[in-house]
């Protein structure tokens, strides 16, 4: 199987490479809204969180912004790829293909959206000032490769369910809103930890919610300007190749009545 | 040798079941399925029933069948776009089909890049792409255009592109429902070689057509699908006389059916026209009864002092039917009612095609029958030895007309008949002929 998907290799980046296309068409920003919309939902979470709920966190744009950025690629890969599967019916009712070849360029365009959207953070790191650490960037892309592993597999399952139950859709709309409040994208994980919640809960937090390592390892890298420890992803890391293998198993498996249920 | 015979093997289908589950009202979402859960009700339409069979490496097979028989369900076993409830599909190598053209086609993208999205959903990698795509372009007559942008194309210019991607895709195993009529007929008869040539070169193909001429230029084996079941599986020339045969008597069986309904319904009508009539003033029915005839007046003229009442055509055997084998024997059997005498009557009968031309007419006088004066209801039965006209339909006038020439009772389109036949001759009508000769050692 995954040979064949292999040999398949082109189709994804054409996919993908339609997608990036395709995404802004005949708007007049153009691919430009690309970094137009993360900048924008940069100045709203900052105006809320600096002036309005007052975070009293230092350089709260960049804090925001360096974990913001990774969050709206996780969130966009599994809710939109969840229709990955569904929004191609004309394609699975009448070729065959390999049909893991659809999540996959779907993440994989949210993901190269994603890489695009950093050189924007990296501008804003700079104007930060902030001073970033040499080993920390060299973990970058390991952080960044352990996140797309994790949504891919998620995406796996959200879009192989959703040709079958097809109010998955709209749950993980709410999930995902959910999801992000359980992980400390607009907040420090300190707010979490020095409250007095539940161990249970915050075992939870820290460490079966594998966004909460990646996040921070993020965080450490571009914001603290340090090397994260490694081994707080451990955990990201098994939970990613867990979904990922589940994913596949569970795709593998849905996938031969995907024609006629499209 | 058993090995060797199994290498043979391009596409083994063996035992394969295949249902859907037709479901009477389903419910998409989880609040239908929740609210309505009595509504998920199913039926399980069984639409290949344990088929079995093997194509051999380098044949090309047509399936035939009717409408809704299986056999598209069949090629997208093979294709794997769907799988079999039992049994199993083993395809050889790679697999292209023509079933979607231009599949991922991006409206903003140019040519160039739409053959390489196009070509990449068949499998190929970039490299393979490139060395094709000389060839596709060359064959899709697209030159010029190729770095436009797709949807400036023309339908025709679109498809065309389409075609040319997927017959170089250079497949093991090539899969077409119905050759599609691809631009202009330069390129159709350019896409038939290329087809043939890629016959030659050893490609299994497999072809669901309703046009048997198409098989039976192309393919050395037909297979005749019917209810999910092989009928008949051997040489075309074999099997698709039967096949006709078959569809023939179907095509009459349902027409017959029509035909009963039409009357039943007709009958309904004039039973109530006349509990109508019987109620109202009499001015007003036979009013009524003029409007009610308006729509036919087109089709029936005359001054009625004799009517045709009923018009049935039979075959040799004297059973009641409208569709015929192309040189069989149809007896015409028509009823007339009459009011007033007709001196020296005339009967007439005239054939024409749908599309208007006159096949064939003739009347009693012109066959020098005696003509004589028909003062009673009666019958009269026209028997053609031999309907040589080529498949199609024809409609068929009859008329009765007294001996100076005027028109008693002119029925157009009095009724119809179909006929077929597996052999591809055209024109009107078929003369047999015999090919001779002589010179040859």
């Amino acid at each position: 199987m995954l040979k064949e998907i292999w040999d398949y290799r082109q189709m994804i980046i054409s996919l993908v490479r339609k997608d990036l296309r395709g995404r802004y068409k005949g708007s007049v920003l153009g691919f430009m809204w690309t970094f137009i919309n993360p900048l924008f939902q940069l100045i709203v979470y900052s105006f809320v969180f600096s002036t309005i709920l007052r975070s009293n966190i230092e350089k709260y744009y960049l804090f925001l912004f360096v974990a913001l950025i990774p969050w709206i690629f996780f969130s966009a890969a599994i809710t939109g790829g969840s229709t990955s599967v569904l929004s191609q019916k004309d394609l699975v009712k009448k070729i065959y293909f390999p049909r893991e070849v659809l999540p996959i360029a779907y993440v994989t365009s949210c993901f190269v959206n994603m890489l695009l959207c950093f050189i924007v953070v990296f501008v804003v790191v700079f104007i930060s000032g902030t001073k970033l650490s040499i080993l920390g960037l060299v973990y970058l892309p390991i952080v960044m490769i352990v996140e797309y592993i994790l949504a891919l597999g998620i995406a796996m399952i959200t879009s192989a369910v959703t040709v079958y139950f097809r109010d998955l859709e709209h749950i993980l709309g709410i999930i995902s809103m959910a999801w992000m409040y359980f992980t400390p994208v607009v907040y420090s994980q300190d707010l979490i930890l020095d409250s007095g919640m539940p161990e249970k809960f915050k075992f939870l937090f820290m460490h079966v919610n594998p966004m909460t390592s990646i996040i921070n390892a993020y965080r450490t890298i571009l914001y603290y300007g340090a090397a994260p420890d490694m081994s707080t992803l451990v955990e990201a890391v098994f939970l990613g190749v867990i979904f990922l293998v589940v994913g596949l198993l569970i795709f593998s498996k849905l996938k031969k009545h995907f024609a006629e249920e499209l | 040798m058993a090995e060797n015979k199994e290498e043979m093997n391009a596409i083994t289908i063996s035992n394969v079941t295949k249902q859907f589950k037709v479901f009477l009202d389903k419910g998409q979402s989880l609040k239908e399925r929740l609210l309505f859960k009595n509504r998920n009700r199913y039926e399980n339409r069984i639409v290949l029933d344990d088929i079995s069979l093997t194509i051999k490496k380098g044949e090309a097979v047509g399936l035939v069948g009717h409408n809704g028989c299986g056999k598209s369900t069949l090629l997208k076993l093979m294709t794997r776009i769907l799988y079999p409830e039992k049994g199993v599909v083993d395809v050889k190598g790679r697999v292209s089909s023509l079933i979607e053209l231009g599949a991922g086609f991006h409206p903003d993208m140019s040519g160039r890049e739409n053959i390489y999205t196009n070509a990449s959903i068949f499998g190929l990698t970039k490299s393979e792409i490139d060395k094709r795509l000389d060839d596709i372009i060359e064959f899709s007559e697209l030159e010029e255009f190729i770095d436009n942008p797709v949807r400036t194309y023309s339908s025709g210019m679109y498809m065309r592109l389409a075609f040319s991607v997927a017959i170089n895709v250079d497949a093991d195993v090539l899969l077409i429902d119905e050759i599609l009529a691809v631009g202009d007929a330069n390129f159709q008869a350019k896409c038939f070689n290329k087809l043939q040539q890629i016959k030659a070169s050893g490609t299994t193909i497999v072809i669901v057509s309703h046009s048997l001429g198409q098989i039976e230029a192309f393919c050395d084996r037909s297979i005749w699908i019917n209810k999910g079941k092989i009928v008949a599986d051997g040489l075309p020339r074999d099997i698709h006389p039967q096949y006709l045969d078959y569809m023939g008597e179907m095509r009459n069986e349902q027409n017959m059916k029509e035909k009963a309904k039409a009357e039943s319904k007709q009958a309904k009508e004039a039973q109530e026209a006349k509990a109508a009539s019987e109620e109202a003033e009499e001015a007003k029915a036979e009013e009524a009864k003029q409007e009610e005839e308006a729509p036919e007046v087109k089709k029936r003229w005359g001054n009625g002092d004799a009517r045709i009442s009923k018009v049935t055509i039979f075959d040799a055997n004297g059973k009641e039917k409208n569709v015929f084998h192309v040189g069989s024997k149809i007896v015409i059997k028509v009823d007339y009612k009459v009011k007033k005498m007709v001196k020296d009557a005339v009967f007439g009968i005239g054939i024409f095609r749908a599309d208007g031309v006159n096949c064939y007419g003739t009347n009693t006088r012109i066959d020098r029958i005696d003509e004589f004066n028909i003062t009673r209801d009666g019958t009269v039965e026209l028997t053609m030895e031999r309907v040589d006209l080529l498949p199609g339909k024809y409609l068929v006038d009859l008329a009765i007309e007294c001996g100076d020439g005027i028109p008693v009772d002119y029925y157009k389109e009095a009724c119809a008949f179909e006929t077929y036949s597996p052999r591809g001759d055209v024109g009107i009508v078929r003369i047999e002929q015999s090919w001779d000769f002589p010179d040859k050692p």
